[in-house]
């Protein structure tokens, strides 16, 4: 087919190399994934991490002490929801599909639109919203402050006279920097170990800088550009089906900010559009990083493809369409792989996955009567 | 009987109770102008959990209509994972209040009221633009909204029909209203205004004079014993702006407001209507019983430096106190327990928009 100029020159170059065996192909656009990176103002320490541990499983951090971040990130569910879209908060239903918590530490900004700035921020507006974990700050607090084992923590570890909320996002975004995984096979591979990906996944690797032209947004170590693009992910059906969908949906609308016309008429997620509020940037997502996706199906911001095979599918007819089809990017074209093709790529994006990162829950610390303080 | 040992402190009160007592027969609270089909839609989301973030509490969760819109308990219970610091009070002549809550921390109007309960992360816990999205979804409130004039379902509709419910809540047909006062009622009623000098704070048709004072009621110790209490306290008393507020281990009442020396521990007179139903009394709870609140300002309340001055003992003998609580019933009305003020249909469904993508949101 014929290749578009919008094509970046490493896929037109990687597609012009041609499909000779066995090169062991490293294109320069990926790479494998080192350590994360901590912000200067929340470096991580072991103790840090311990705590951090604790409050992403504890329900203290949530408006009815019954929705701790693991509600919706389960590590036995790929440390997200195997379902297509997220949990709500009781009483509702959320509009996204759960993102992974694995390497999670390495998006510039979280979210799948980019709403939030660092973990720390992420871990507030989750903690916060209406629809996922709706707490208040001040009595999240308030709770924290009434359990002797976290009295200690925070003292020891950030100085705090009582716990604060604020160190309590930071001491889970510091837990959620070691929920990383560097040794994929894929990393293996690129560090220069050629039998770490099949031949199988070796084509298939050709297929995804070359004529599958994954690679132009799918780049990096984290195989995310963290661009934001429409592809033509089709709304949820859930719309049209689940009364509690249809208010979640109305809400998120109303209070991510909308114009009157647009509340009134839009019937799919605007996306990047809440928060650059420009017409073009409607239906846009952040590019999600490919690693861990053995475990975190179904794909797509709005969980509406299944399995790896689907996605495969979706890209090769050239993605669907949607509400704001206008916006939808002109790299996503048909890409006429064949069967074998097609086989070749899910092979190699498996070679993205490690094995499958568990851990036994913390046990929670109870609240206890608050001593007066020594003066 | 020792008629003269109360002859000097019973001058004060005295006073003011020649201006107050009438005849036995009080003026009954006449009923606010309401719009029915207002009032009707307020009845509906006062007894529909949906109003709370997780549908776990109603208004008439702690608010019940058999107990006058009370609860029964000493202290209230609260949203999900914590429980209140307070008792909860009566919504009978909600309407006619000059401040609520027993700090009397908001003083503007019910809309604004019913927005605090609501949305208070202690209480309801609702962001209310979720709450609008919520009765959209609700056809019987999407008529009921049109019928009352307030077009489509708002939040800024729901506060103003839960509070032109709340106005209908008027004390009806109490003993003191009708002029059917036993004759111990009627002793009592002199004692009321009397010797007992109630009448100084307990004054008007809803007999209170809607000001806050110190009258010494002591502590609740389950506050700080259980921590699902003191957490929501720390979290009113932080937003408040209470200094120390970690360490605090007493209810400042209506300190909140000024934050003045003088107004730790004051609280609101409470309206003495339909305290058959109300039980158990004061701020946060601590008297169970009439007899035990008569026994309470028989003592000259409780110890507390900054008590109010008038609250002294009051000498009153076994047939007063028993009289003046035969008074104190006789301020009781009908149940609120009746189909004007219940919503008796178990209708709170949601139903799925077919068309949803030819159906304007």
């Amino acid at each position: 087919m014929l290749m578009k100029s919008t094509v970046s020159v490493v896929a037109l170059l990687a597609s012009l190399a041609g499909p000779a065996m066995a090169e062991n192909l490293r294109p320069d656009a990926l790479a494998p994934l080192d350590p994360p990176p901590a912000p200067a103002d929340n470096p991580t320490t072991a103790a840090k991490v311990a705590l951090g541990a604790k409050l992403f499983f504890d329900p203290k951090v949530s408006g009815n002490n019954g929705m701790p971040c693991s509600a919706c990130h389960l590590p036995e569910a790929g440390w997200a929801i195997q379902d297509p879209i997220s949990f709500g908060y009781p009483g509702t239903t959320h509009w996204r599909n759960s993102q992974t918590i694995v390497n999670s530490a390495y998006y510039g900004k979280l979210f799948w639109a980019g709403a939030s700035k660092s973990l720390e921020g992420q871990a507030r507006s989750a903690a916060r919203g209406a629809v996922a974990g709706n707490g208040e700050d001040d009595l999240m607090e308030a709770r924290l402050a009434f359990v002797p084992e976290y009295r200690k923590a925070f003292r020891e570890i950030f100085g705090d006279e009582y716990p604060l909320i604020r160190n309590a996002y930071r001491a889970m975004a510091a837990f959620q920097r070691t929920l990383v995984q560097t040794d994929t096979p894929f990393d293996n591979y690129m560090r220069g170990d050629d039998d770490a990906l099949s031949e199988q996944q070796k084509r298939g690797l050709e297929v995804f800088a070359g004529k599958g032209n994954c690679i132009t947004c799918h780049n990096g170590p984290l195989l995310s550009d963290e661009a934001y693009y429409n592809i033509g992910v089709p709304p949820s059906p859930i719309w049209e089906e689940d009364p509690l969908a249809q208010i979640t949906f109305r809400f998120e609308l109303y209070a991510k900010g909308s114009t009157e016309e647009m509340y009134r008429h839009t019937k799919d997620d605007p996306g990047l559009y809440f928060r650059t509020k420009q017409k073009a940037d409607k239906g846009k997502f952040r590019t999600p990083s490919l690693r861990y996706t053995k475990y975190t199906y179904p794909f797509m911001h709005n969980g509406t493809i299944e399995t790896l095979a689907d996605v495969v599918e979706f890209y090769d007819r050239g993605g669907d369409t949607n509400e704001f089809a206008a916006n939808k990017s002109k790299l996503i074209q048909p890409l006429g792989l064949t069967s074998g093709e097609k086989e070749d790529l899910v092979a190699f994006l498996e070679s993205l996955s490690g094995p499958e990162i568990l851990m036994e829950e913390p046990d929670i610390p109870e609240i206890a009567p608050l001593p007066v303080a020594q003066q | 009987m020792k008629p003269h040992s109360s002859l000097t402190k019973g001058l004060k009160v005295g006073l003011l109770a020649i201006l107050c007592a009438g005849a036995a027969q009080a003026e009954a609270i006449k009923p606010k102008d309401v719009d029915p089909a207002l009032a009707e839609l307020g009845k509906r989301l006062f007894y529909d959990a949906r109003l709370s973030g997780d549908t776990s509490l109603a208004c008439a969760s702690c608010h019940q209509p058999d107990k006058a819109f009370t609860d029964g308990l000493a202290l209230s219970e609260a949203y999900s994972g914590v429980s209140h610091f307070r008792n909860t009070p009566t919504l009978a002549n909600v309407g006619k209040r000059a401040a609520w809550n027993h700090d009397g921390r908001l003083g503007t109007n019910l809309n604004d009221v019913t927005r605090e309960m609501i949305t208070e992360t202690y209480l309801m816990n609702m962001d209310m633009r979720l709450m609008q999205e919520r009765l959209k979804q609700d056809p019987v409130y999407v008529e009921m909204f049109r019928a009352a004039g307030l077009g489509e379902p708002s939040n800024g509709g729901a506060r103003k029909a839960i509070a032109a419910f709340q106005d209908t809540i008027v004390s009806r047909n109490a003993p003191i209203d009708t002029g059917d006062l036993t004759a111990a009622a009627l002793r009592g009623q002199a004692l009321f205004n009397g010797k007992a000098g109630c009448v100084s704070c307990h004054s008007g048709d809803r007999y209170t004079d809607d000001k806050v004072h110190n009258t010494g009621v002591q502590d609740n110790p389950e506050i700080w014993a259980d921590p699902e209490r003191h957490i929501a306290f720390v979290t009113y008393a932080k937003f408040m702006g209470v200094e120390n507020y970690m360490n605090l281990r007493q209810d400042l009442g209506a300190f909140v407001r000024d934050h003045s020396y003088t107004s730790r521990r004051t609280f609101l007179t409470p309206s003495l209507r339909e305290l058959t139903h109300t039980a158990p009394y004061m701020h946060n709870g601590t008297l169970a019983t009439l007899e035990e609140v008569v026994d309470f300002y028989n003592a000259g309340g409780g110890a507390d430096t900054l008590k109010d001055q008038r609250i002294r003992p009051l000498d009153l003998n076994d047939s007063e106190k028993s009289d003046l609580v035969e008074f104190l019933k006789s301020l009781s009305g009908d149940s609120f327990d009746t189909d004007a003020y219940v919503w008796r249909k178990d209708d709170y469904d949601y139903t799925l928009i077919e068309n949803w993508r030819e159906t304007a949101n």
